[in-house]
């Protein structure tokens, strides 16, 4: 429990958190109006673009523990014990990506009148914080895991879709009937891979 | 030769320097004395042209430093940590330093051989110990030979043997006819090393002068620099 | 004019130094090749059965998917400036050293837009070269060669867009907010695309402004003369970048 409320408390002390959230829901609420006005009605259109916002969002939030004053020795001699302490990571940051979700699933689908579609959104977009807080935790640099990431969702399986939609962990946001499965297996091979390097690892 | 003029220097509603002026000549150590926070870097930074003042002038051999062609090869200068990107190798990292004033790269194993680093060079910078980033330092700023070197507590995070082999470094620089500025807020290493002594405190220069005439009729140069900031303050702690 | 060649070549140097440099080195020359490569048949059956009406502009359009690799580097060359040193010194920066070496800040930022230009146009001749040698390989009897003019405005493209996010960054001086706004609006239909839908003066943002130097087929609503839109794109590269050395020029290091 103890280790809940640390970690918790260091993520929302995060400024650079706080600007993601805040810019990430902007961009959704600019986007949703814009693509009202071009006639795409499509309530999961914008998340195409902001669930950019949830990579940026997890691979901080996992990378922040390694940069600048590297505060990993600090977490790790407080609380040694590895595993427990990267199951209580990832609960923490499932527990405030959730929200921050539920709000850009909201303003996403909503005026889309699609309202029904808002918890397979926040469920996607939840999951798509913890996969990437795995790669932020794996590669230990915010700004390599960022460019992994979006060079993934953004260039390489968008090309890649026609045949391997069914695959690709991002399918889910444009049909979440066909992708469902691979976003949960994607997330849940990529915790298991960054707890074992954390747990292995020197820090 | 170091000349700084009457610099003052506000950051947001603080004032972190009142009109510091002090001066720092060619053959000898000059130590810069103060307490965490005092002034100590900030005066540093705008010697070296990273933070502007608002007022006042900071000359090196009579030139501001950024209109220096090749500054490196006039002012070494060794600041917080190394300087080198975590993810570079130190070689790398001295190796674009020499090439940005045009130095051969067979100064960079010079300088490597003379911190003792030459076994090292290939590890990231990112992986150094705080003694080996301070020597890291201390390699790029004597790669270009310069005649001035201006050092932010350089004894900071070395073993008792890189203290006592700093010393005698920075002591034959000074007699080979460098100009050597060095801050620093331990008092008794200060007392060893420096020929001249300036004092600043809470952004001000209290006083300066040769080891002697600082210390005064004090037993030592820290309950001389205890005495001055006193009257200041009624006691820092 | 030595001075400015030895920074230049610092600058190189440091650009090539970087992992992340080399991430996106990597990424945007492999990335437009491979993918020609994984299409082809799908593209030679989408022309034979008409889905591609007009194969023009194939060759020269999968550059784009390369892209990440101008931005990539045109981020890292400024970000790595100001990440910290290590975990001993966390306010301890890279531009500390820079500043000291080379210590005139336009000249710096002089020599640090040459060298970007210079690593981004040799990646943009050598993804050009592999690109369009794939396409007329694979694809040969279908695809025209494009005039070299062409060609040459879609490597004036890529390395604008290598400037474009040096610019950003400088004002920024952070590395993550440019680079995931400027890859996210490089996807396939991209945000200033959508936003052509919405207000036809969508047309002269830089990414869709300079597309038009070398596409020919794209549906926008206001079409560009060539030249005009390599003015235009240029117009508001030198704009970003007037904010960002004025904003280098002041700021303390």
């Amino acid at each position: 429990m103890t280790a809940l409320h640390a970690e918790l408390r260091k993520l929302v002390t995060l400024p650079s958190l706080r600007l993601t959230a805040l810019l990430t829901l902007a961009a959704t609420a600019l986007l949703a109006y814009a693509s009202a006005a071009a006639g795409q009605r499509s309530g999961l259109g914008p998340l195409g673009y902001t669930q950019a916002g949830f990579l940026v969002f997890g691979a901080l939030a996992a990378a922040s523990e390694h940069q600048g004053g590297e505060q990993v020795r600090a977490t790790l001699l407080s609380m040694p014990r590895r595993l427990p302490l990267y199951g209580a990571k990832t609960l923490t940051l499932a527990a405030v990506a959730a929200p921050f979700a539920a709000a850009v699933a909201a303003t996403s689908t909503v005026p889309a009148g699609e309202a029904g579609r808002a918890p397979a959104a926040t469920a996607y977009l939840t999951l798509t914080t913890l996969l990437a807080a795995a790669a932020g935790t794996l590669l230990r640099r915010a700004e390599a895991a960022v460019v992994l990431l979006l060079a993934g969702y953004f260039v390489a399986f968008p090309l890649l879709r026609d045949r391997w939609g069914a695959a690709l962990p991002d399918t889910a946001a444009l049909d979440p009937s066909r992708g469902t499965a691979a976003s949960l297996a994607w997330t849940a091979c990529a915790l298991l891979a960054a707890g074992a390097v954390f747990h292995r690892r020197d820090a | 030769m170091i000349t700084i003029d009457r610099v003052s220097k506000r950051r947001g509603r603080t004032q972190v320097l009142h009109d510091v002026t002090l001066e720092a000549r060619p053959g000898r150590v000059t130590g810069f004395l103060g307490q965490n926070g005092a002034g100590k870097t900030s005066t540093l930074r705008v010697l070296l042209g990273l933070d502007r003042p608002q007022r006042g002038t900071a000359l090196v051999c009579g030139h501001r430093y950024r209109d220096l062609r090749r500054p490196i090869t006039v002012v070494g200068a060794l600041l917080d940590g190394s300087g080198a990107h975590r993810a570079r190798t130190a070689r790398a990292h001295l190796r674009w330093v020499a090439a940005s004033n045009g130095l051969p790269a067979g100064r960079v194993e010079e300088v490597l051989d003379v911190v003792g680093l030459t076994g090292d060079a290939g590890k990231r910078a990112g992986r150094y110990s705080l003694g080996m980033s301070r020597r890291l330092g201390l390699a790029a700023a004597l790669l270009g030979d310069p005649a001035v070197l201006v050092l932010d507590e350089p004894v900071n995070g070395l073993d008792p043997a890189g203290i006592r082999w700093m010393r005698g470094f920075l002591r034959a620089q000074a007699a080979q006819g460098r100009t050597v500025l060095l801050s620093s807020h331990l008092m008794g290493e200060l007392a060893e090393i420096a020929d001249d002594v300036v004092v600043i405190h809470r952004g001000r220069i209290l006083a300066q002068g040769g080891l002697a005439e600082v210390t005064g009729a004090h037993a030592t140069l820290e309950d001389a620099f205890f005495a001055l900031t006193a009257t200041e303050t009624g006691g820092a702690w | 004019m030595t001075a400015f060649r030895h920074a230049v070549r610092a600058e190189v140097r440091k650009l090539l130094g970087l992992p992340t440099a080399w991430l996106g080195l990597a990424a945007g020359t492999l990335l437009a090749p491979a993918i020609v490569l994984l299409n082809a048949p799908y593209t030679r059956r989408a022309i034979a059965d008409g889905t591609i009406a007009d194969p023009s502009d194939l060759g020269l359009q999968d550059l784009g998917i390369g892209l990440i690799g101008p931005m990539v580097l045109g981020v890292v060359i400024v970000s790595s400036e100001y990440t910290s040193t290590g975990p001993d010194a966390p306010r301890a920066r890279q531009l500390t050293a820079t500043l000291t070496a080379m210590p005139g800040r336009l000249r710096l930022l002089a020599a640090k837009a040459a060298a970007l230009i210079l690593v981004a146009a040799a990646q943009a001749a050598l993804v050009a070269t592999a690109v369009l040698t794939l396409t007329q390989v694979l694809l040969g009897g279908h695809v025209p060669v494009p005039a070299p003019a062409r060609i040459a405005a879609a490597v004036l493209y890529w390395v604008l867009t290598a400037l474009l996010a040096y610019a950003v960054t400088l004002i920024t001086r952070n590395g993550v907010v440019p680079l995931t706004f400027l890859i996210v609006n490089s996807t396939v239909v991209s945000v200033s695309y959508l936003l052509t839908k919405v207000t036809d003066l969508a047309v002269y943002l830089p990414d869709i402004v300079g597309a038009q130097m070398f596409i020919r087929t794209a549906d926008f609503p206001v079409r560009v003369a060539p030249v005009t839109a390599g003015l235009v794109m240029t117009g508001w590269v030198a704009v970003l970048l007037a904010v960002g050395a004025a904003l280098f020029h002041r700021r303390d290091a």
